[in-house]
């Protein structure tokens, strides 16, 4: 025990959201003594805003976490009501799953499995300050006066940062609803020098479902036969729910409009940015005048309650304007509020003050993780979450940090972009920014993060051992398909060659497959090995440009460099390096405004700098 | 885009301008397979530290370009350290860039100011008090290429390439916001409406690089042929337009004997002026010479202005070179406007060229004739002055570039592959045209579909 500390810890994990669980339990199956601070052990892994995980982009997130250990895919898979592969219409790249959640029970189970990490410790209590020694962490301080020593912590802290909740013209301090902020916290971070700003998020109010019409809205099914997020679950089994569709109309958004000097978004009591692609309801009544309806989608918060998610309608207006807001739709005439939307603000502190690790520029040792980054959704943060949990561990054992490439994983691309660019608005993934999209598919997260996941001590002896044994199965298929030939025209073709038609699939082949190879493929594995057969071209083609960046950007920048002494560039690259200190020349580039030339001329500082030492 | 230190590279080293011979480098790993493909030397490569006479043809239509001295010199022992090729052709500034653009056309990439260098060095063939040195040179030269580069952005060929961009960007949008907002009403693509969108962009780019053939016209300098019968002022509209005394003077016919030929410039652009000798049948064999000579510089002037003299009745002559140069005249200049006008508007016929009127003597409408004369140079599109060649070719490859992109976008459009595959080569496109225009990114795509979509929950 450390002089003066009540417990010493390896990594301390502040806040047990999505990231947090993920962080805590990284660094546990690390070997790591980990103990993980929250103000409340009852609500660990709340879902605060949307009962749903996943969605188009957000579905390969929870894929690659799982790929690589993460738990977030095996408990949503344990708890979901619905799942749906969305885009499977499209191609292969862009399929994605979402599974409504049961709120209740995801947190319960997440608890459990928590519970069930020998290393890891859950620990309720206020985090007030962090505490360091010569820039380095050595502990936090509790509300109570306890310190407890760690070696490395990572925060993760969502919205409680000098969160405030605005519901009309009140305004509460609030972390979530009804739950206190971290006020002492955030002038804790702000007191070591980051850079911070605020951000703005918001959330639709919740109906009892017993006073809601489900007649009058369409019925949203799931899929008959649910595709699990992670790879390590067999099947779904518990039942399935539907959801529902409604439709705002020119009533709704008249209440909007003449109660507009009432919405703390427009009557200037926000000044945050809030997320463009979860605009407020009233957001998209003055954008988007000329819709005639918007949809809302009614999806249950669980089995085990009536309360109903009112997804599309987020808003801050005073609770009687949602009021008569809600009743204004068709099946909802008669609604009850079970609690009303709200808009929260919130610190965050600027991304570009990390490494690519999640270790913060600033004090070595300390991580951050989620919302606390500037992102949004529990995808994103839980892939942060994993990052930031196994780099703590990394750093503890004196191991180089993991960082994930743009064309390994969206996890890269999204932690790249945060560390890069930085964000002035809640940062949330979409496919569109994946470069390599065709590589980052659902069915290959195992093969592109699993051996890693494996490596890291992330995954267990039994679940590497199906891992592998599936890579052998798709290694026989491609071999058989190599060898059967399909008469095409007057001549035969190899199956492979068959398949890069488009339309021919592979479900016209499996009567020729042998027997036991046949019972043996999963659809996905099938549909796995005939995507990459189809996209061999253009997959090559981006391997090829993948491995052309990769080796003229791998260079690393030392951390010291002095950009100011070059004089080729121009202030304002100076200005943007000095700041950022990217790690490699490849994220020199990636920031806005370093131009090509620019990088040349580090090129040449940098072999000259290596010559003379 | 990071700088890529492993492609191959491309350039003219020969200083600018016309010399007897030129020479091409490139250097790369792929620089010996890029000659061979243009050498179209099959089965009979190149040989390290060889110098062969080789036909350089177009890849393309197969068209031979030049005959050239090619020499070849295999990675480690090479200026750069990686595998050369020096090609030595004509130097006239028309062969070099036509090569240029067959070398380009062939995967080689053109290099940027003292990139050659740069590679010498991080392959350690130069020593640190050299590389010293280099730095300086790239340092400075990067503050002139980030001039150049603004200039480019704020230039004509940026300004033309926008609303082009505009549209695929567009198209990017609506395909992208189709994908990752397929949950949220978003309408998604049919074919057809893909292809409407996306035909216009190609067409539009397919214009543009026909237009770097006059672009180039520009950058090299372009000749001007002043035409007309004996004594219609041809002397004196040339002087006025290049306002000073070089060209004789003199009421007597046929005093310009031999063609004069003078460099000047017409709003930026470096025109050659030639000011003829009348055309008509003459049996003074001195002037028959300057007659012939005539006939054989319009025949290579890329434009030609046809004088006639309003002060006086149609002749016959004037007739004969009307009916002779109307289709090829890029205006048709009235003179001596100051004197009492005797020639009848309808004696013209249909010409569709304009038709200006002036006074060389008093200047008066020379101005217009100026503006006419831009106009027709498409002043727009004038490159600027110094490294303009290099700029254009630069240009144009980046043109080709999106071009060679979107084609195979249709392709897999009309293939009916899923929209991320067509979306692979549209943002391929949109790279390269990025270089020509500014970044757009993918936050501005995302900015576009949350305008244009109401988008979220």
């Amino acid at each position: 025990m450390g002089s003066g500390t009540f417990q010493d810890h390896d990594v301390v994990v502040i806040g047990g959201g999505h990231a947090g669980v993920e962080a805590a339990v990284a660094a546990a199956r690390m070997g790591l003594d980990t103990a993980l601070y929250t103000m409340n052990a009852d609500l660990i892994a709340q879902m605060s805003c949307n009962p749903a995980i996943g969605g188009i982009a957000k579905g390969h997130l929870v894929r690659e976490l799982d790929a690589m250990g993460g738990v977030m895919g095996e408990v949503i898979d344990r708890t979901g009501i619905q799942f749906r592969m969305l885009n499977r219409s499209r191609g292969p790249a862009v399929w994605s799953p979402r599974a409504q959640a049961d709120k209740q029970r995801y947190r319960v189970a997440m608890r459990r499995l928590l519970e069930g990490e020998a290393r890891l410790g859950i620990k309720q209590a206020e985090v007030v300050e962090i505490v360091r020694e010569n820039g380095r962490v050595c502990g936090v301080e509790l509300a109570d006066g306890r310190r407890v020593g760690a070696r490395a912590v990572v925060l993760t802290t969502g919205t409680f940062l000098n969160g405030l909740i605005h519901i009309g013209e009140r305004k509460s301090a609030a972390g979530r609803s009804g739950e206190s902020p971290s006020v002492p916290l955030a002038e804790s971070i702000k007191g070591m020098g980051f850079s911070w700003g605020r951000m703005k998020t918001g959330t639709p109010p919740r109906l009892d479902g017993r006073t809601i019409d489900f007649g009058l809205a369409e019925e949203q099914k799931g899929d008959k036969d649910p595709t699990p997020f992670s790879f390590r679950t067999n099947r779904i089994d518990q039942p399935q729910v539907s959801c529902f569709i409604a439709y705002s109309n020119q009533r709704t958004h008249q209440v909007v409009r003449d109660n507009l000097n009432r919405s703390p978004l427009y009557s200037g009591r926000i000044q945050s940015i809030g997320p463009r692609y979860c605009p407020s309801f009233e957001d998209k009544v003055v954008k988007f005048p000329e819709r005639p309806r918007h949809q809302i989608f009614l999806e249950p918060e669980g089995l085990g309650t009536n309360e109903i998610y009112i997804n599309g309608l987020s808003t801050s207006m005073p609770p009687d304007v949602q009021m008569e807001m809600v009743r204004s739709i068709r099946g909802l005439e008669q609604a009850e509020l079970i609690r009303p939307g709200y808009a929260i603000e919130y610190d965050y502190v600027d991304p570009r003050e990390l490494f690519p690790s999640l270790q913060t520029k600033r004090v070595a040792g300390l991580f951050h993780a989620g919302q606390i980054n500037g992102t949004t959704g529990y995808e994103e943060a839980a892939c942060q979450g994993l990052m930031a949990g196994i780099n703590a561990a990394r750093w503890v054992k004196g191991e180089d940090p993991v960082v994930l490439g743009r064309d390994e994983a969206y996890i890269g691309i999204l932690i790249d972009d945060l560390v890069t660019k930085g964000t002035d608005e809640p940062y949330r993934m979409f496919t569109s920014r994946a470069e390599f999209r065709l590589q980052l598919r659902i069915d290959n997260a195992d093969r592109r993060l699993t051996p890693l996941g494996g490596e890291l001590g992330l995954i267990g002896r039994r679940d590497l051992e199906n891992y592998e044994a599936k890579q052998q199965r798709m290694q026989k298929l491609r071999a058989v398909l190599m060898e059967l030939r399909i008469p095409v025209g007057s001549g035969r073709i190899s199956a492979r060659e068959a398949l890069k038609r488009t339309e021919f699939r592979i479900g016209q082949l499996l009567s020729e497959l042998p027997g036991t190879l046949r019972q043996e493929l999963s659809a996905e594995e099938l549909r796995s090995v005939e995507t990459e057969i189809k996209y061999e071209g253009y997959l090559r083609q981006q391997k090829a440009d993948i491995e052309k960046i990769r080796r003229s950007s791998a260079r690393a920048l030392p951390a010291d460099f002095e950009y100011g002494n070059i004089a080729g560039l121009s202030r304002e690259i100076v200005e943007k390096l000095s700041r950022i200190r990217p790690v490699t020349i490849g994220q020199a580039s990636r920031i806005p405004g370093v131009t090509p030339a620019a990088l040349a001329i580090i090129h040449v500082h940098l072999e000259i700098d290596r010559r003379k030492r | 885009m990071p700088t890529l230190i492993d492609d191959t590279i491309a350039a003219i080293a020969t200083p600018k301008g016309k010399s007897g011979i030129g020479v091409i480098r490139l250097s790369g790993g792929d620089a010996r397979r890029i000659v061979e493909a243009v050498c179209g030397c099959r089965g009979n490569g190149l040989r390290d530290r060889t110098t062969r006479l080789r036909s350089i043809r177009c890849p393309k239509t197969g068209e031979v370009l030049d005959q050239a001295m090619v020499t070849y010199f295999r990675a480690p022992r090479s200026f750069t350290a990686e595998d050369v090729v020096e090609i030595g052709c004509h130097g006239s500034p028309v062969v070099l860039e036509a090569v240029m653009a067959a070398l380009l056309e062939a995967g080689a990439r053109m290099a940027t100011p003292g990139e050659f260098t740069l590679r010498a060095f991080l392959r350690g063939r130069i020593d640190l008090v050299q590389a010293e040195a280099i730095r300086d040179l790239i340092e400075a030269k990067t503050l002139f290429q980030a001039r150049v580069a603004r200039q480019q952005a704020e230039g004509s060929l940026s300004r033309r390439v926008k609303p082009i961009k505009e549209l695929l960007v567009r198209l990017i949008s609506l395909l992208e916001a189709g994908i990752d907002f397929a949950d949220d009403d978003v309408p998604v693509l049919a074919e057809e409406a893909i292809r409407d969108q996306l035909q216009p962009v190609i067409a539009a780019l397919q214009e543009l690089e026909v237009g770097f053939g006059r672009g180039r016209l520009l950058s090299g300098g372009i000749t001007v042929a002043v035409v007309g019968r004996t004594n219609v002022g041809k002397s004196t509209l040339f002087n006025t337009l290049l306002r000073q005394e070089r060209a004789i003077v003199n009421e007597r016919p046929g005093t310009t004997r031999d063609v004069v030929a003078e460099d000047a410039h017409l709003g930026g652009i470096p025109v050659r002026w030639l000011d003829t000798a009348g055309i008509r049948s003459s049996t003074d064999p001195v002037e028959r010479i300057g007659i012939d000579k005539t006939r054989e510089v319009l025949a290579d002037a890329d434009r030609l202005l046809l004088v006639l003299d309003g002060s006086a009745e149609h002749t016959e002559e004037d007739r004969r070179l009307l009916e002779e140069l109307k289709q090829q005249a890029c205006c048709l200049v009235i003179n001596k406007i100051d004197l009492p006008q005797r020639l009848s508007g309808e004696r013209l016929g249909d010409i569709e060229a304009p038709v200006v009127r002036v006074s060389a003597l008093t200047g008066e409408g020379v101005e217009s004739l100026r503006q006419v004369l831009l106009e027709d140079l498409g002043q727009g599109e004038a490159v600027e002055q110094g490294g303009s060649l290099v700029t254009n070719l630069r240009q144009q490859e980046r043109i080709g570039e999106a071009l060679r992109a979107l084609r195979r976008a249709a392709g897999a459009v009309e293939q009916g592959l899923p929209h991320e595959v067509i979306l692979l080569d549209l943002h391929a496109g949109l790279r390269a045209l990025n270089q020509l225009t500014g970044e757009t990114g993918i936050e501005d795509i995302l900015g576009r579909i949350f305008q244009t979509f109401c988008v979220g929950k």
